[in-house]
């Protein structure tokens, strides 16, 4: 018996056409969403049809994940409608969307790991036996078992989900979308973690749904498959719909062009004094941390900025905390200064020189709860002037203050919770947090993330006037622009590895762009 | 288009994995052989301990616990704990002590009034984790408060020591189904199977795994988790309230420090996480519950026969075993959650 | 140009004057309702010299679970102490050295836990619970048949003497409290101790050494807890072999209704201070009124949930109800059993 959720058995066919339903149009109009204010979808319009897989496009931050969220009902659009064969289905929940028959597959697959394969399939939606409230474990594994042939994966149902290689989970959230019936399924850059093996098992799997008439969506920024398995291409940059065309209607370069091109807004990057002869500060050589970084190597020399550019997963920031002594490496060197750092921990890198802005702010970076004061002086504990081993709270009140005020923070009173500031002003009293180290070399990473278009220029102003003073700036970001307006030189990251470097006027975006897709 | 892969070939048999390997994986499974080695070395050194009159004892004694555990097993399923158990023991004792003593109550509903004491304190607990949401802890180490004391109020001064044969005899360790099996421990075993069937085979025990493996994944799934976990904290109190009962008919004897002075918390959550439970929730089962019993009662037996360690060590013997459970279980030990184990090694696998 | 204001030097304490409010209400109530209760203001102090070791160890409880985590041995290893000291004693021990040893003891202990908790990353609540239990089973067996008593007079003077007219044993406890206060408040170890209950992973990320932190805070609790347990012995001129279990209670009891955030970071010393005086004094007006003391235990668990879901209300945002707050603060906290490290 098929508890709720459940469709029936499809008619003989393969073990794919008995246990996969049926695929619906699917279609957003006008779609906006913002958070705390800033806007990450601007009226996005697109459709979904069955027996297609619809690609859509776009560089980081472009409002690809956001989209497929809102779909999936784990958030909720300001505005727009979305209309499931014909319905509006107002803002469902994600327990309703699935059983609307919309499934999304995360880009991390998100399972039980104590419950059995079987489980996780059916999860919220058990098959039950007569007195309702029993579970019906011969249906389950038998009908898991159909379903995990149907997707190709060659595993024990009640295998724990805890056991699977991340490529089988991945297979097992398809499974699961096929056992809720649901005909419309969306893929989250389900390749980013997947051997190439793997990933032509994903796609011969996609292309299997849709020949069975499932509707497919896909959001990916690997050219190579999105060419190759596409029937529709959308690009999105900036949270808008910017290009819509068929397979093949567009080459490569016209895609990467649609995805990152745009007219320079930011003010050009103010020509710095000649740094050839400076001093090197920063070395990392031949760092490796797997599975991320496999081998990158750079310098940084003092007063200039030295950006890493690369896509989402390139490893960029296992690199940092690598180097930053948060995460182990198996091979490399790091040196500040000439000063050994290899294996050092955070505290100990601080002292020699170096420190680290975290990607996360909300989680690795501010003490949400506490006073601007404490969370400016965090990074500086052990020297804070005391008096017969008392804190002296006036002078460390006033040392952080002024920090801020150099920096141009806004807010209040030091007084107030750091949660209370914006985004920007939270980025900036961290940033006063690491110019109180007095640091050689800093590593900003993503220093504008989560920062409204106002406040960025002020965060760059502050990395431009710390770097001309000596400082050895790295600047790891997902904005092409970004980097563009900021260094002097470029390091490109491509699945762990160094794929270019560019200097001078060699960084435009185009360039960027194609080197991090691994295009160039 | 590459054709899909050959279709698996279903596995017969029930719960686990068919193997030998995927058996002895489960804690439960393990602690077996590791009971036989003790059973064997404290024979050794004591043959005493091998009598039938210190086995039928160390098993009626460990049926207290198992019933104790099991509710306790339920509870941290959902990633709680409750430190409540030893006053809902004590006081389901007391009050169905006196009913049974002065008003002549029979056994049977000696046992739904135990019961029933039981899920209305559980329910105590429910209430504050589930819908008040304060942090589980905090709210049972305060019901252990609030219900000693109430069971202090109940005795009022003085105890129960009559208790209707009615009871005790199933106490007794001669009182059998077939000889050398005593009554008890055929309830215990059927109160294991009945949590086992529950946990295993309903869809309210597997949603408790679910919401301690992930409970906003659950939520978002459409598993009513507030009414789970309430639900979770219900049947540890009625486990606890008919542990009660079993423990009158042990000992023909109750007062105002029953269940707080034979450090019945500590029996209990020492056996669920013996038995394969862990704090870090979505693991654990029933005869992991029963098994964890039968080794801590065997090991605390045999700490005292075989190896003439004084009663007062007991605690300490306790304390140690619960520190090997959790190290033993790499996974509990990470403290940290889903994500990280989830994540990919080298290769690419777990 | 610049328009932020200055730190304060001093933020106004406001769950603190509720606190103290809350005291003075109840110390008047009990003088109205015993004559004898204020006593020219010695008789005052003297009411809460049983409370004392109880007050110590809220001191020391506040320290780790200002960490995120939590200490459930403090009750066991005060209890300890007692039974160490009363035996060293009893053995014609000098009472320095019987003291030091006592201590040393549960230092050690409080050690353990901090390196099992960090080192093999179990959880803190499951391995106090653990070491709670081994440190009682200690105490019992030194204690042996019954616990040493009779200890010579410099110690019971010690316990029950007075420095002027305040009891010997409320001045250690004023010490220690003083100790603690500024070495959270003022120390740089207390400033690592808030920024790692506040988040653990921020700390890491700021350089903050967490596993040193975390392992002084345990070892500190069993400093403290064995101070706590030489003053047990001095009061009560005995050792005293149990689970400690009416000690710990009353006192996390302290720790929470004195503002200290379970979740750790978040609280002052001084109001668990208050909350101290607070409970004491309650705990002893009940007594006095003639309630057990299981009765007074009882009251003590009630106030333990009371004061938690007080506290949510009082600092509730704006609008917000008092569940959907709960609900709010548990969620935006990793709010779960396991704390995080």
């Amino acid at each position: 018996m098929w508890g709720a959720g459940m469709s029936a058995p499809a008619s003989a066919g393969t073990t794919l056409g008995r246990v996969a339903a049926a695929g619906l149009d699917y279609e957003i109009r006008g779609a906006f969403k913002s958070f705390s204010g800033v806007p990450v979808l601007k009226n996005v319009s697109i459709d979904f049809h069955p027996g297609e897989i619809h690609t859509l496009v776009g560089e980081n931050g472009a409002g690809k994940s956001t989209l497929l969220k809102l779909m999936s009902g784990v958030y909720t659009a300001d505005r727009g409608e979305f209309i499931l064969d014909g319905v509006d289905l107002g803002s469902p929940s994600p327990a309703e969307a699935q059983r609307k028959g919309i499934y999304l597959v995360p880009q991390e697959p998100r399972l039980m790991p104590d419950l059995s394969v079987a489980e996780n399939l059916f999860l919220g939606a058990l098959p039950v036996g007569r007195l309702g409230f029993t579970v019906d474990w011969k249906t389950i594994n038998d009908s898991a078992g159909e379903l995990l042939s149907a997707v190709g994966l060659n595993s024990n149902p009640r295998t724990l989900a805890g056991r699977l290689s991340l490529a089988h989970q991945q297979l097992l959230e398809c499974a699961r979308a096929l056992a809720h019936g649901c005909g419309v399924i969306y893929f989250d850059e389900p390749t980013s973690p997947l051997s190439g093996h793997e990933a032509e098992k994903l796609f011969s799997l996609m292309n299997e749904l849709r020949e069975r008439g499932l509707t497919l969506g896909f959001i990916s920024h690997r050219l190579d498959e999105v060419e190759a398995i596409s029937d529709r291409i959308t690009v999105l940059r900036d949270g808008e719909v910017v290009a819509r065309t068929d397979r093949g209607g567009m080459s490569r370069s016209e895609l990467i062009r649609a995805m990152v091109g745009r007219e320079l807004s930011l003010t050009q990057r103010p020509t710095r004094s000649n740094v050839a002869g400076a001093a090197t500060v920063l070395v990392v050589d031949g760092v490796e941390s797997l599975p991320e970084v496999k081998r990158i190597s750079l310098t940084v020399n003092s007063g200039e900025i030295v950006g890493l550019a690369g896509l989402v997963g390139s490893g960029r920031t296992e690199l940092a905390e690598s180097v930053f002594g948060l995460r182990g490496a198996t091979a490399g060197r790091v040196t500040i200064d000439g000063t050994d750092i290899s294996g050092a921990t955070p505290s100990e890198c601080i002292d020699s020189g170096l420190v680290y802005l975290a990607e996360d702010r909300g989680r690795n970076g501010i003490f949400s709860e506490v006073d601007l004061t404490r969370n400016a002086t965090s990074a500086i504990v052990s020297r804070l002037s005391r008096r017969f081993g008392l804190l002296k709270r006036r002078a460390e009140q006033s040392d952080a203050l002024r920090a801020a005020e150099e920096l141009g923070v806004r807010a209040a009173s030091m007084d107030l919770s750091i949660k209370s500031l914006s985004g920007g002003n939270q980025q900036k009293v961290l940033l006063s947090r690491w110019v109180l180290a007095a640091p050689r070399a800093a590593i900003f990473d993503e220093p504008t993330r989560g920062v409204d278009v106002g406040a960025k220029e002020g965060i760059y102003e502050i990395i431009e006037k710390l770097t001309a003073d000596g400082l050895a700036s790295v600047v790891i970001s997902s904005e092409l622009e970004e980097l563009v307006r900021l260094c002097d030189r470029v390091y490109v990251i491509y699945e762990g590895e160094v794929a270019g470097e560019l200097a001078g006027d060699q960084i435009t975006v185009d360039a960027l762009g194609a080197f991090a897709l691994g295009a160039a | 288009m590459m054709s899909v892969a050959p279709a698996l070939s279903p596995r017969l048999g029930r719960t686990g994995g068919g193997t030998v390997r995927a058996l002895f994986a489960r804690r439960d499974v393990q602690l077996i052989p590791i009971m036989v080695v003790i059973a064997v070395v404290s024979g050794i050194a004591n043959p005493a301990f091998l009598s039938s009159r210190v086995v039928s004892s160390l098993l009626i004694t460990a049926m207290v616990t198992t019933l104790m555990a099991l509710g306790q097993t339920f509870v941290m399923l959902t990633k709680g704990i409750d430190l409540s158990v030893a006053p809902i023991l004590g006081l389901s004792a007391v009050i169905v002590g006196f009913q049974a003593q002065d008003h002549g109550l029979p056994l049977g509903l000696g046992l739904l009034l135990g019961a029933g004491i039981g899920i209305v304190l559980g329910a105590g607990n429910a209430l504050l984790v589930s819908i008040l949401r304060v942090p589980p802890i905090i709210a049972t180490l305060g019901t252990f408060t609030v219900y000693g004391g109430l069971q202090f109020l109940v005795t009022n001064g003085s105890q129960v020591n009559t208790v209707p044969s009615e009871y005790t005899r199933f106490g007794v360790a001669s009182f059998t189904v077939v000889p050398g099996v005593p009554w008890l421990l055929i309830a215990g075993v059927i109160a294991t199977v009945v949590a086992g069937y529950v946990l295993r085979y309903t869809v309210f025990g597997r949603s408790l795994y679910a919401v301690g493996d992930d409970a906003e994944a659950a939520f978002r799934g459409g598993i009513p988790t507030t009414r789970v976990t309430f639900v979770a904290y219900v049947v540890c109190g009625f486990f606890a309230g008919l542990a009660g009962v079993i423990y009158l008919m042990r000992t023909g004897a109750a007062d105002a420090l029953t269940g707080t002075q034979t450090n019945e918390n500590l029996n209990s959550i020492a056996a669920a996480l013996i038995g394969g439970a862990a704090l870090t929730g979505g693991r654990g089962n029933a005869l992991g519950a029963l098994l964890g019993s039968i080794f801590l009662s065997l090991t605390l037996s045999a700490m005292g026969i075989a190896a003439h360690i004084p009663d007062e060590w007991q605690p300490a013997g306790i304390g140690v075993l619960i520190l090997l459970a959790v190290v033993a279980d790499p996974r509990a030990r990470q403290g940290t959650r889903v994500r990280s184990r989830l994540r990919k090694k080298k290769d690419g696998t777990r | 140009m610049s328009t932020i204001s200055p730190a304060r030097p001093w933020r106004t304490p406001v769950w603190g004057g509720i606190l103290t409010a809350a005291l003075i209400a109840e110390l008047v109530w009990f003088s109205a309702i015993n004559r004898n209760f204020f006593g020219g203001g010695a008789g005052m102090l003297s009411q809460i010299e049983s409370f004392i070791p109880t007050g110590i160890l809220a001191m020391g409880s506040a320290l780790v679970i200002l960490t995120g985590n939590i200490d459930l041995s403090v009750g066991a290893m005060a209890i300890n102490t007692s039974v160490v000291v009363g035996a060293a004693l009893v053995a014609h021990v000098n009472i320095y050295l019987a003291i030091l040893l006592a201590i040393a003891v549960t230092t050690v202990i409080g050690l353990i836990n901090g390196l099992i908790v960090t080192l093999l990353g179990i959880d803190s609540l499951l391995v106090t619970l653990a070491t709670q239990f081994i440190a009682s089973s200690l105490a019992v067996s030194l204690a042996g048949d019954s616990p040493p008593s009779g200890f010579p007079d410099a110690f019971i003077t010690l316990g029950e003497g007075t420095l002027g007219p305040i009891p010997v044993i409320v001045v250690i406890f004023v010490v220690v409290s003083v100790c603690v206060a500024l070495l959270f408040g003022r120390t740089r170890f207390g400033r690592r101790v808030a920024l790692v209950g506040y988040n653990p992973s921020a700390a890491k990320y700021t350089g903050i050494p967490v596993t040193r932190t975390v392992i002084g805070v345990f070892t500190l609790s069993g400093v403290i807890a064995g101070i706590a347990g030489v003053v047990l012995a001095a009061y009560f001129n005995a050792g005293r072999s149990d689970s400690g279990l009416s000690l710990l209670l009353p006192a996390i009891t302290c720790v929470v209704l004195g503002g200290v955030d379970i979740f750790g970071g978040r609280g002052r010393i001084g109001e668990v201070f208050v909350a101290v005086l607070l409970l004491g004094y309650l705990t002893q007006g009940m007594l006095n009124a003639g309630f057990s003391s299981l009765i007074a235990s009882m009251v003590t668990g009630l106030l333990l949930i009371v004061a938690l879901v007080i506290k949510i209300a009082v600092e509730r945002p704006a609008g917000a109800t008092l569940l959907g707050a709960l609900r709010h603060r548990v969620a935006t906290r990793v709010g779960t059993l396991v704390r995080k490290r």
